[in-house]
């Protein structure tokens, strides 16, 4: 440990252990080459941890993988150096390569499901390593220490488990297994390219927790490559933020958190639902789109998307310079006690400026500014006045039956939904929040029609679904529509946009062809896309402007509720922010219903007027959302809170935090009783045997199903 | 493992079934009836007739299914017009054989096919790739007759090293002694299949080595040439499966070219036979056997599945 812990800046500064020098990637494809990264340096020495953060594109990921040598087809390194251990990596040979590769390099990538070879087992794949790099290693002596390293990632049953194939694992488990891998030979660094993306937020944290602690065992040094504000918050010494394929800003975690100094930076914290100062706040969002990089802009490439560029930003590149404010005591070498020391330290790290702050921006975030609430434009404060009841759903229940083929037995049931009862006013947006399998898309589906529950009633402004006729149930569809999370998916990809907003309107007979060409005009002004877009295909815009066509598209036959999956998970911080500012606008324009389905809480947060919280097809919890984000009733939903990653380092560290532990169990055998019971730190042997009754011990309209419902009330969480 | 062969075996038997009834449909589609069929435009209606109920095809239709079936359990398809011989024992002289050239030629083809489609994935887009793919564009084009033509001509008159006529041994262990006369058809029955073959394993390879898999067998420093042979053929050759399950059949009834061409005796000679003689109940056995190994052949694609692909394993 004591190696770990602090190293000196100065004179004294340790050699680095990998040092990026002005290092240049360009990607060619058959019609253009992409300078997707323009001269980068980095350093990192023994044992510290480095986050590298920035939106899609921003040449985060190929930085990563230029170390390794393992750029996509076409990518080569056009200039620069990559020094790992005093090796030249970019010039290296390929058998020099292969030998640091999992050897003194580690890599995990983003998808576990993926990175995994189905045919091979377990223990093939993580002894692999070992038969590679260590000479003289037997077989046997290999899969022991695969086992090994296998229960050092925290895997049940190692053993049975080396015998297992990918596919027999959960999502979190083959994350694990991709670590085992990446660390059996004990490598000196450890590259994270978004390892926990593909994650529910619980499985995120048992993660992330894991990389910490082998981290500090191993002493290994870190690049955690994220586009997750929250995750890098709390889990590196120092941060990188890269726009356009060079760095942007570079600093010690906190000081950037607590003060940054580049524009993007700034604008970056600002687009966060999390730093949005109320429900119903605006959030601040970043105009236009990254450069493609296909030519290499001149001056500033945030200046095109910047409120504060001159005619200097425009025609001269800043330089990434050191921060010129006083600086106190250069401390970047706090190595690998990050997050504990994080808690003392918060206070004077605001205190005093930070050092070894490097940003490249002519117009910085003036010292003694506060930084990202100023940015938050005031709240426009028009709270709706809760209508009538829109959508009422009476024990819902949704079951598929589990089968392998026409001629095999039905072997059981998936209960994706096992009794929901809720209801939506109207003009409200009501938020559901749960981690995947909980059964919220079902839900949603049910609710648009497109499943017909088991059991239970969907009243739909007063009208029970079940008893519409075929006729009226087509004229129905028009008042509830759907947004998707991908939306390019839900788009024929044949058909002009014109049409795709058109064809709703034909479907139900509406207007004759000059009145519904008026009204997709009229849509698309109120999405903010150009009129012009009517002649272009969905593949021709970008995932923001996608969803601003799939809610154009819900929008068409103006229905009363619009059901929104995830609408902005695929989205950049930047573009989910305007997604949002889009949605409420409308909202309030035309008087919509949302039901929006997330896992992200911060979202919810921000967007919703009353929160439902889904486990394993149960609804645990509901109410307005600041009566469930202050005093979350069911043990499930303050792990959650517990649990999320806050993009704050200071706040990140208070202590008493209690995240959720364990996995969701099959939806095939939920379990009795209470489905939360297996993971529920107050879980009796009442929870296994009754189902917990809804209450509303809090207040009235805040219910919760939960044999012990948290009675203190706790202090704010952060989110 | 087993419980899914069990599964898949009975399924099979159900299809089995099936093709039965469709034989005995056939059967009965005959012109004129297998009546008419035997006797020929000469027979007088008593003659038909008493044909008929000596064969029982005055019964009824399901009666007769059953007749027909009781009779297939026991190995009795009929006697062949022509040959004067049971159907059934002429197919158990002629399957071996014809088995025997399809065996031999695929694994031929897949033990030339499989580096191949690997070479080519390797070398994509590079003068070797595209020589390869147009040869083998070229092998798949070429009608077999042709190409065993001009293996005749080459190979056992321009060169005479094969013998162009394959050897007549009446059992299996006669011809394989006789190899060199089993060169020639087995080589061309196999050139038409690699060409197939490779194409399929070169998409399968180029489709895997994309695969993010891969690029953590590299990220382990695995060199280029054990990742392919480690990770990407075992994966590449799932595809290659299904095909070979869907081509046997075809296989089989493709020995019946080669088969005529070389004088072989096997099943396809004596289908090209039977069929130019209005040979009705051998060319009905033949389609039943044809039918059965179409049956088999998909069966043989899901065990090889099982075999490479763990995530089918479990399923069943």
């Amino acid at each position: 440990m004591t190696e770990l812990q602090l190293t000196d800046a100065g004179p004294g500064t340790p050699a680095p252990l990998l040092s990026i020098d002005d290092l240049h990637v360009d990607i060619a494809s058959r019609d253009r080459t992409v300078h997707a990264l323009d001269g980068v340096s980095l350093d990192l020495v023994p044992g510290e941890a480095l986050g590298i953060v920035g939106e899609s594109g921003c040449g985060k990921t190929m930085t990563a993988l230029s170390v390794l040598g393992l750029l996509p087809p076409g990518g080569t390194v056009t200039g620069g150096r990559i020094l790992f251990d005093g090796q030249d990596l970019a010039a290296a040979s390929a058998p020099t390569l292969q030998d640091v590769r999992g050897n003194t390099v580690g890599m995990v990538f983003q998808d576990p499901l993926t990175s995994l070879n189905p045919t091979m087992t377990i223990g093939a794949q993580v002894a692999e390593p070992l038969l590679l790099h260590r000479a003289g290693i037997g077989r046997k002596e290999a899969w022991a220490r695969a086992e090994e390293m296998l229960r050092l990632v925290g895997m049940p049953q190692p053993a049975e488990r080396m015998k297992n194939y990918p596919h027999q694992l959960s999502g979190g488990m083959r994350q694990r297994v991709a670590i085992a891998m990446a660390l059996v030979c004990e490598p000196k660094l450890l590259i994270a390219d978004e390892p926990t993306t593909a994650l529910d937020v619980t499985t995120q944290h048992q993660i992330l927790e894991l990389i910490d602690n082998l981290r500090q065992t191993l002493g290994m040094a870190m690049i955690l490559v994220t586009h997750d504000l929250g995750v890098i918050a709390n889990r590196v010494d120092r941060v990188a933020v890269m726009y356009a394929g060079k760095v942007a800003e570079q600093s010690d975690v906190r000081g950037l958190f607590a003060r940054p100094r580049h524009r993007y930076t700034e604008a970056l914290f600002a687009a966060l639902p999390e730093r949005a100062a109320d429900r119903g706040t605006e959030l601040h969002t970043i105009p236009g789109l990254p450069p493609s990089l296909t030519v290499r802009p001149t001056g500033c490439r945030f200046a095109p998307r910047c409120s504060f560029a001159t005619q200097e930003c425009r025609e001269r590149e800043p330089e990434l310079e050191l921060s010129v404010e006083p600086s106190v005591e250069p401390e970047w070498g706090l190595v690998g006690a990050a997050p504990a020391a994080a808690g003392q330290d918060a206070e004077a790290a605001k205190a005093s400026p930070p050092s070894g702050h490097r940003f490249a921006c002519f117009h910085p975030v003036p010292y003694g500014d506060a930084p990202a609430e100023q940015v938050v434009t005031p709240p426009p404060a028009t709270a709706t006045e809760p209508g009538e009841v829109l959508l009422e759903l009476d024990a819902l229940v949704k079951e598929f039956p589990l089968s392998g083929g026409p001629f095999a037995r039905r072997r059981g049931t998936v209960s994706a939904v096992g009794g929901v009862s809720l209801s939506v006013r109207r003009g409200e947006t009501y938020g559901m929040v749960g981690e995947s399998g909980c059964g919220k898309t079902t839900l949603g589906r049910i609710v648009a029609g497109l499943e017909e529950p088991t059991a239970g009633t969907v009243r739909f402004d007063g009208r029970d679904l079940s008893g519409l006729s075929r006729a009226e149930r087509r004229a129905h569809r028009r008042r509830i529509q759907l947004m998707f999370q991908d939306s390019t998916a839900a788009m024929d990809p044949r058909m002009r946009v014109g049409e795709i907003l058109r064809e709703p309107l034909v479907i139900q007979g509406v207007g004759s062809r000059a009145e519904r060409e008026r009204l997709t005009a009229e849509l698309l002004d109120a999405v903010g896309l150009p009129r012009g877009a009517v002649h272009r295909y969905p593949h021709e815009f970008s995932g923001g402007q996608r969803q601003r066509l799939g809610l154009a598209r819900a929008l068409t036959l103006a229905p009363d509720l619009v059901v929104a999956d995830e609408p902005v998970s695929a989205l950049d911080v930047s573009v989910q922010a305007q997604i949002l500012n889009l949605m409420r606008e409308l909202q309030r324009e035309r008087g919509l219903t949302y039901l929006f389905i997330s896992h992200d809480l911060a979202v919810i947060r921000h967007l919703a007027d009353t929160v439902g919280v889904m486990y394993l097809g149960r609804l645990v919890e509901s109410g307005p959302a600041e009566q469930v984000y202050a005093h979350p009733l069911h043990p499930y939903t303050r792990g959650l809170l517990d649990t999320v990653n806050v993009p704050d380092p200071a706040a990140a560290s208070g202590g008493e935090r209690e995240p959720l532990r364990g996995e969701t169990p099959s939806a095939a055998q939920p379990p009795s009783g209470c489905r939360f019971r297996t993971r529920c730190p107050f879980a009796a042997e009442v929870c296994a045997t009754t189902e917990p009754p809804v209450s509303t011990p809090n207040a009235a309209g805040h219910q919760v199903a939960c044999h012990f419902p948290l009675a203190a009330p706790r202090l704010a969480s952060a989110v | 493992m087993t419980g899914f062969l069990v599964k898949r075996f009975l399924q099979a038997l159900v299809v089995l079934f099936l093709v039965s009834i469709i034989v005995f449909v056939l059967l009965h589609m005959l012109p004129g009836g297998p009546a008419r069929a035997i006797l020929g435009p000469k027979g007088t209606p008593q003659q038909i007739d008493q044909f008929n109920h000596q064969q029982g095809y005055d019964r009824s239709l399901p009666t007769q299914y059953f007749m027909y079936l009781k009779r297939l359990f026991t190995g009795d398809l009929g006697d062949s017009y022509k040959l004067n011989s049971p159907v059934f024992e002429l197919l158990k002289q002629r399957l071996p054989k014809t088995l025997l050239l399809t065996v031999l030629s695929t694994a031929l083809a897949v033990v030339i096919a499989v580096p191949l489609g690997l070479l080519q994935a390797v070398r994509r887009g590079k003068a070797s790739d595209y020589a390869l793919t147009g040869l083998a564009f070229l092998l798949y084009a070429t009608p077999v007759f042709f190409l065993g033509l001009i293996m005749i001509i080459l190979f056992a008159q321009v060169f005479p090293v094969f013998p162009a006529e394959a050897p007549q041994g009446e059992s299996i262990g006669e011809l394989l002694g006789d190899f060199t006369g089993l060169v020639l058809p087995v080589v061309t029955m196999a050139f038409g299949i690699v060409a197939m073959f490779s194409r399929y394993m070169r998409s399968a390879v180029l489709d895997n080595l994309t695969e993010e898999y891969v690029r953590t067998a590299m990220a382990k420093g695995q060199s280029s040439r054990r990742i392919l042979v480690r990770h990407v053929l075992r994966n590449a050759l799932i595809p290659l499966a299904t095909l070979l399950g869907l081509y046997l059949p075809t296989l089989f009834s493709g020995a019946l070219v080669v088969e005529s061409m070389f004088n072989y005796p096997g099943m396809g000679l004596l289908f090209w036979n039977a069929a130019q003689g209005s040979d009705f109940p051998v060319l009905l056995g033949v389609t039943l056997v044809v039918g059965i190994a179409t049956v088999l052949g998909s069966l043989l694609t899901d065990i090889l599945y099982a075999v490479l692909d763990p995530r089918i394993r479990s399923v069943a």
